[in-house]
């Protein structure tokens, strides 16, 4: 009983612990994310060169982060599921 | 469906598909065009200048073949009387104006067109506006016909065309315009899921018509943030309050409350069947918002202002080849995304009756 109590217990800190690490992770990428967007900081002059193409860019980068911004939203879900069935399975 | 979800196949359809998308939609070069004719004002009776530069032109390589011409119409043109290649983008072409323009008008705007044996014909619309001193169209007209227009070249090879403010971003077509197509696709089998689940009470109805919802909503935002960095760079603004910005912000809105609405019912029938009903009259409400209220006044947005959504100069036939493709692409990933996301809650629901079930086995653990 005890010896259960302390596992259930430990396998609780470990699933806390990665829910932590995998948080900071998405907040890091995030930022770097903004970082990096704001550190290049393209003029409108960057952006109409070459014919606007980089407004292409930028269109097919901001539905790329979309995507991912999703499926952290969708892989938290899952992770909330998976911790129930572990519990309670 | 619940067989096609475990299927592969459309999948890969959608992945291949949009990896044709990319690919093409990005490497097909833009047809040359001309962006700049300065300066943009001239008078009668004098030798003028004209810098002009070119888009994905090739002066240099058909320097032989470059002609010039001042145009109001095949028979009132004026042909340029020296041709100085700079670059392959950029020359300068001197007029030589009549005393008089061939139009009762004082100020006159002319076309410029130009023709060699690589690019094909370019024409810049309203390019030079020229004004008159004294008006006599006869006379005008007697020196303004010099100029043949004969034996224009066609560009070989497979180009989108070129658009003046938009350049490159005119690919934009195939990753914004397309998201909300799919998006329409995507809300119209939600609004089916949702009819066949007042109809049959099956809960999986619920569940595809949430996931098709939630996917949609995503498309839409992507649409939303995509448009408005193309706005900035070509309509000057992220947000302009446009009629079509304004409304598809409200019918976003109205699709984002289906959420809220979902998780105000704890009961889940009850959840079901009220968020199945708001989804059809949502549904409803956005064809108005989306196709209807925008044709109704003026728009940033082509299409709009009383014309037809895909007229034949915004969409030539090069683009349709990328385009409708885009649509299907989109359609099959955000297909994908939705039996994820059907699939999940389907877990959840058997979690949550296990959980219910089986909750005595919870106080042995």
């Amino acid at each position: 009983m005890l010896n259960n109590l302390k596992n259930s217990d430990f396998s609780r800190a470990k699933i806390v612990l990665m829910k932590s690490i995998r948080f900071s992770l998405t907040v890091l990428l995030l930022l770097t994310l903004q970082v990096s967007s704001f550190a290049q900081a393209p003029t409108a002059d960057f952006m109409n060169s070459m014919g606007k193409m980089y407004v292409v860019v930028a269109v097919i980068l901001a539905i790329f982060v979309g995507i991912i911004l999703f499926l952290v939203f969708l892989d938290r879900r899952l992770t909330k599921i998976e911790n129930q069935i572990n519990d309670h399975g | 469906m619940d067989k096609l979800i475990r299927q592969n196949w459309w999948k890969a359809l959608g992945v291949g598909i949009m990896v044709y998308v990319f690919t093409v939609g990005m490497l097909v070069p833009l047809k040359p065009g001309i962006t700049t004719v300065a300066p943009g004002a001239a008078r009668t009776g004098t030798d003028v200048t004209l810098d002009i530069t070119g888009y994905n032109t090739h002066f240099l390589e058909a320097e032989d073949s470059v002609r010039f011409w001042l145009k109001l119409d095949n028979e009132r043109a004026l042909s340029a009387r020296a041709v100085q290649v700079l670059g392959n983008n950029a020359v300068k072409v001197t007029f030589a104006f009549p005393e008089y323009l061939p139009v009762g008008e004082k100020v006159q705007p002319f076309s410029i067109l130009m023709d060699n044996a690589v690019d094909g014909a370019i024409i810049r619309p309203d390019a030079v506006y020229v004004t008159q001193d004294s008006i006599n169209p006869a006379l005008g007209e007697a020196a303004w016909d010099n100029a043949p227009i004969a034996d224009l070249h066609t560009h070989v090879g497979m180009t989108f065309p070129f658009r003046n403010i938009l350049g490159e971003t005119i690919r934009n077509t195939y990753y914004h315009v397309s998201l909300w197509l799919a998006m329409m696709l995507i809300f119209i089998a939600a609004m089916v899921y949702s009819v066949r689940y007042l109809r049959t009470f099956d809960s999986r109805n619920d569940h595809w018509a949430a996931a098709l919802t939630t996917v949609g909503v995503l498309l839409g935002w992507l649409g939303m943030v995509t448009g408005a960095i193309w706005a900035k760079f070509t309509w000057g603004a992220f947000w302009s309050w446009d009629i079509k910005q304004f409304t598809t912000l409200i019918a976003l809105l109205i699709y984002m409350a289906y959420f809220v609405l979902r998780r105000a019912f704890p009961d889940e029938a009850q959840q079901a069947r009220v968020s199945a009903v708001y989804n059809v009259f949502a549904f409803v409400a956005l064809i108005p918002l989306i196709y209807v209220l925008p044709r109704l006044t003026d728009s940033l947005h082509p299409g709009n202002g009383g014309n037809p959504a895909f007229g034949s100069d915004d969409l030539d036939n090069t683009m349709r080849m990328v385009f409708y493709p885009a649509v299907i692409g989109w359609t099959l990933i955000g297909g994908w995304i939705a039996s994820l996301l059907y699939r999940t809650a389907r877990v959840e629901e058997s979690q949550w009756d296990g959980y219910e079930t089986g909750s005595q086995n919870k106080s042995t653990n």
